[in-house]
């Protein structure tokens, strides 16, 4: 048998067992934080969401009658727009939880007293957008994500601006100035 | 058992073991030998008896001797480890073992 069978045979067989009883976790973790945070992901996934529902909006019905060959194309773009609405709007929540769990402090808060309310806020309206297909919400969210930005580049003494996304979406982003 | 199954979770040993790996640890690669550098290992951290941490041996700074009972150890990611520049020598019975292959 050559190198790679057996390779291959333990490898399989090693994965296996791991399905019965799992790995002791090696930790290999960056445990000094980087220090890097940008709210921009956040507005990206934001903006993500919103193209989606311009798009579910422009695909329209299927239209009745349609050939098998169509209605599985129909299927196919409408599941693809869903399924990115959904990864986009859960990669929202994750960058903003990151940034308020490990950037922002109680002093921010306290200069901030609308900070938790807009997370939260956030956090509720990525959910909703998730279950619909609701471009207000998706606009709402992403102007509350861009006054989260504008929050963050302050707390850094740092001056921002609003510009076009320059993307199909239109839309804008909270970038420093 | 000789062997054992880990999961590496987190950066700080790449590019040589990535996040999500999973390695098979020789337990008994120390009975008859001292760790060597270069030398990748799990060990139990020493600041948490139940976590296992994944390091490379590697040559103490000078003016610090491990002796033959202790190791140094770090990360390869220098700037994002936490490791014997932190936690000082460790003794070499919190080594699980040498890491012999990946699956």
């Amino acid at each position: 048998m050559s190198r790679q069978i057996i390779t291959s045979l333990v490898s399989r067989g090693l994965r296996t067992v791991d399905h019965l009883a799992p790995p002791a976790v090696a930790h290999a973790h960056c445990d000094i934080p980087c220090g890097i945070y940008d709210p921009h992901h956040a507005q990206i996934a934001a903006l993500s969401v919103l193209r989606m529902d311009q798009l579910i909006e422009a695909l329209g019905e299927l239209p009745s009658g349609a050939s098998k060959a169509d209605a599985d194309k129909w299927h196919n773009s409408f599941a693809r727009y869903v399924l990115v609405k959904e990864e986009h709007g859960e990669l929202c929540k994750r960058e903003i939880r990151v940034i308020w769990g490990d950037y922002f402090k109680p002093e921010h808060a306290e200069k901030y007293p609308e900070l938790n309310t807009l997370v939260w806020n956030i956090l509720k309206l990525a959910g909703k957008n998730r279950q619909e297909v609701n471009k207000p919400a998706a606009e709402e969210l992403l102007g509350q994500v861009q006054r989260f930005a504008e929050i963050f580049w302050e707390t850094k003494g740092v001056q921002s601006k609003r510009q076009p996304s320059n993307q199909a979406v239109g839309g804008e982003l909270v970038v420093p100035a | 058992m000789p062997i054992a199954r880990y999961l590496v979770e987190g950066p700080s040993m790449e590019p040589a073991y990535r996040d999500g790996e999973r390695l098979v640890v020789n337990r008994y690669a120390y009975r008859r030998k001292r760790p060597a550098i270069g030398d990748v290992v799990v060990l139990r951290d020493p600041d948490d008896s139940g976590r296992y941490l994944l390091k490379r041996i590697a040559k103490a700074p000078d003016g610090v001797d491990p002796g033959p009972s202790r190791v140094y150890v770090l990360g390869d990611n220098h700037n994002a480890s936490r490791d014997s520049r932190e936690f000082g020598l460790v003794p070499r019975k919190r080594i699980i073992g040498r890491v012999w292959f990946r699956y």
